[in-house]
């Protein structure tokens, strides 16, 4: 049973082998998931899966990509939208 | 309608000429207004307005109704005048100057003076080595030998002598 500090779920238990022959268990933090597409589900690219504090501490610039709809649709989405609004 | 945009290129269509009104819909500057100043080929197009003046993938163009009078690679300026007409301020930037790049002044410290070192030829490092060599070298009979060894030693003295 392991002890209060590891039974968290947001730590992820990787089974390790070490040279001697011998397996350690060791315990990793988990990342957030890849951000999708809000409208087809596509995995956005130019987004950086930090935690909480560590975006805080990053510009807005690193986090997502410098185009209207960045890091919100991807670009194939984002291109169809622009073009409906263009010939409304 | 797409699929003739690809067969025919920029040519074939009457879409992409000189003084259309497009929108951009792709980049950094997507959902802006530009217009077309030069044709380049079947591809590419150059384009100024809202945008940089840039050479662009005519893909990602999206053409509106209206058309202005361009000269070919009209300036900046006639960009503007134009956009005025259709009631969008663009900005228009000065030149700017070159400035020198400031020079970083870093604290001198004094040197150490240097005394003059006397070099020393190959024939004369030999000979000091020697020295120390002599010095330092112990006589071969104080060395406390292996039996096995100096068995070995007589038997190839005897084969020499032989």
């Amino acid at each position: 049973m392991p002890r209060p500090k590891y039974r968290s779920r947001s730590l992820r238990r990787l089974q390790k082998k070490l040279p001697g022959g011998k397996t350690k268990q060791v315990y990793i933090r988990r990342k957030p998931e890849i951000h999708k597409c809000a409208e087809c589900g596509a995995e956005l690219k130019g987004i950086p899966r930090l935690s909480a504090i560590k975006a805080k501490n990053t510009a807005k610039t690193k986090k997502r990509p410098e185009r209207p709809y960045g890091g919100f649709l991807c670009a194939k989405c984002a291109r169809e939208k622009l073009k409906k609004e263009a010939r409304l | 309608m797409t699929k003739t945009r690809e067969v025919l290129g920029c040519r074939g269509l009457k879409m992409y000429q000189r003084g259309r009104l497009c929108i951009k819909i792709a980049g950094r500057d997507a959902g802006r207004k530009c217009i077309i100043i030069d044709v380049i080929d079947k591809h590419h197009v150059m384009i100024d307005g809202e945008t940089r003046r840039r050479k662009c993938n005519v893909k990602h163009l999206e053409p509106l109704d209206t058309m202005l009078k361009v000269t070919k690679n009209a300036p900046r300026t006639e960009v503007v005048r134009l956009f005025k007409t259709l009631n969008i301020d663009l900005k228009q930037t000065k030149p700017k100057k070159k400035t020198e790049r400031p020079k970083k002044l870093r604290k001198k410290k004094a040197k150490p003076v240097k005394q003059p070192v006397k070099k020393t030829t190959k024939k004369e490092e030999e000979k000091i080595k020697k020295q120390i060599r002599e010095t330092q070298a112990k006589p071969l009979s104080e060395k406390p030998k292996k039996e096995g060894v100096l068995i070995k030693k007589k038997e190839r003295q005897k084969k020499r002598q032989t």
